[in-house]
């Protein structure tokens, strides 16, 4: 069982295996939950957590989501490896870190667990596109198999009881990945994530807590997890997601008209230079290939293209260009290395035109 | 900072740009007290001599209005939960020193323990201190049903003074139906 399984694997998000849109690239559902009777993770003995990750492993193992799944120990697996995850988004920064944490994946990636986090379980489950309801019914359902396989810490008043204030409650962090180039091109990106914030939204960059966002990718998700139901939860972030999908293409349709032949030309130097550029750094090829997207979403690039877009944003970040190719390269090495498979990728692609009204 | 712009947290750059490795071999900076984000508030308060440090992250300092009094009202939240001496968890000998270092309890034993001294930080971070949401496969969700019971007795008042008798004999059923399946106070 290797992280070139994960990578080999298509999926929702790398291959448009299910629906794609524009604007929201991926919807994503996360559960806090702990076993009664053990400290959180970051009080308890190596032994309770060893203990601990036995009996999640164990009962995630026999739920049918999880048949075959993949599951890494995280201190058995090289730097590389656990980077790789990192940027899949399957498992955190903080349990990447440790030693002791563990990780079970999906086949198919949609559901991941990361035990002996912050809490004792983390389940996530994600989806491609805006699918709120779609995610959460499949979290739903294994949280109930869950509840009924092992003891979960939980009190009437506080809900399922988490290590951190934060997560108390409902135990449940909704996201939308958005991707908002046309807010970003135009100024206003600073005050939406101001209204998203007074209004109890959190605004995140592309690789979560404490990261830019590059490529103009945001994730949005809940602040409040305690004395709100899971619906309203979802209502909220919900009724902002789509406010923000309307804003963008405003914004978008605003630029198209202002800037008129240079919203175009803007574009095909993006795609020229990906074309042909033997260097390519991380953060200069995510806001390229931003435009890309943006392109395609507005008919100056073919919509069946986007996700091509998707999967080299995904395959773009640098332990992934390094485990594709099996070896550690320096960043002059790894900049050659995506470029050349940029490169590759856009071949295909034609002439930038105007955007379809 | 209230009113000013609001910026997602700033990255470090190697975690875009430089080391493919930056993610898990970089050491962790300073976290939030409040959320698990990177700190880039920091926050030193010195009384009776005691020196008390605490760190947020933009959104949590925004949250509390870092520089304006709110915010220290935040921090004395943290602090008075956390600076007296005498609370330790009798299950996992977790103590409010403790959670002032660490910012996570020890067991979820410890929440009754803490609960009451951290009353006034989960009201600044929560607004609520009654979960409504899902119980565990098995377990009746009380919180819930005392939602919505309360929601019912509500519309019940509302629609007895609209005169509509209909909706407030459905809210009657309702009421009673949700009323059974809570144990006897």
């Amino acid at each position: 069982m290797s992280v070139q399984d994960i990578l080999a694997a298509e999926n929702e998000l790398t291959h448009m295996l299910g629906a794609q849109q524009a604007v929201v690239l991926s919807t994503r559902v996360r559960l806090a939950r702990n076993l009664s009777g053990f400290p959180f993770p970051g009080w308890a003995k190596p032994a309770q957590r060893k203990e601990i990750a036995n009996r999640c492993i164990d009962a995630f193992s026999k739920f049918p989501r999880f048949r075959k799944a993949h599951v890494f120990k995280m201190g058995d697996l090289p730097d590389m490896e656990r980077a790789v995850l990192v940027e899949r988004h399957l498992v955190s920064k903080e349990l990447a870190a440790g030693k002791s944490g563990a990780a079970v994946i999906s086949r198919d990636q949609t559901c991941s667990v990361m035990i002996n986090e912050e809490d004792h379980i983390r389940l996530q489950v994600v989806k491609a596109g805006w699918h709120l309801r779609g995610t959460w019914n499949i979290a739903e359902q294994l949280d109930e198999a869950l509840g009924a396989s092992l003891g979960l810490a939980f009190s009437d008043r506080l809900g399922f009881l988490t290590a951190c204030p934060t997560n108390v409650g409902t135990g449940l962090r909704a996201s939308a990945m958005v991707h908002l180039p046309g807010l970003c091109l135009a100024g206003h990106i600073e005050k939406v994530s101001r209204a998203l914030n007074q209004d109890g939204l959190a605004v995140r960059g592309w690789l979560g807590e404490g990261t830019e966002a590059a490529g103009n990718i945001f994730q949005i998700s809940n602040q409040q997890t305690l004395g709100l139901s899971e619906d309203a939860i979802m209502k909220h972030l919900g009724t902002w997601i789509k406010s923000l999908v309307e804003q963008e293409w405003n914004a978008r349709r605003k630029l198209a008209a202002e800037e008129g032949p240079r919203f175009v030309d803007r574009i095909a130097r993006s795609l020229g230079v990906l074309r042909s550029a033997y260097l390519l750094s991380s953060a200069e090829s995510m806001n390229m290939l931003s435009h890309l997207r943006m392109a395609c979403d507005m008919g100056c690039l073919p919509e069946a293209n986007r996700h091509i877009i998707d999967r080299l944003m995904i395959e773009g970040q640098p332990a992934h260009v390094q485990a594709r190719r099996g070896e550690e390269l320096d960043s002059d090495g790894r900049d050659m290395r995506r470029a050349a498979s940029i490169r590759e990728a856009l071949v295909s692609f034609p002439e930038v035109g105007p955007p379809t009204p | 900072m209230a009113g000013g712009d609001v910026k997602p947290a700033p990255a470090s750059p190697c975690q875009v740009t430089n080391s493919a490795f930056a993610n898990v071999r970089m050491s962790q900076p300073l976290q939030c007290s409040v959320c698990d984000a990177v700190a880039t508030v920091h926050l030193t308060q010195i009384t009776q001599g005691k020196v008390h440090k605490v760190h947020y992250c933009e959104a949590c300092a925004n949250k509390g209005g870092a520089g304006d009094a709110a915010v220290f009202q935040l921090a004395d939240a943290v602090s008075a939960a956390t600076t007296a001496p005498t609370l330790v968890c009798p299950t996992c000998h977790f103590s409010d020193a403790d959670f002032r270092r660490s910012g996570r309890l020890g067991c979820p034993d410890c929440w009754p323990v803490f609960l009451e001294a951290l009353d006034g930080l989960l009201m600044k971070v929560q607004h609520q201190v009654q979960h409504i949401g899902r119980a565990p496969s098995g377990a009746l969700a009380l919180g819930q049903i005392r939602h919505r019971l309360q929601l019912a007795q509500t519309e019940i008042a509302k629609a007895i003074a609209a005169e509509d008798y209909e909706v407030a004999a459905r809210l009657r059923d309702e009421i009673a139906q949700l009323s059974a399946q809570l144990p006897a106070e």
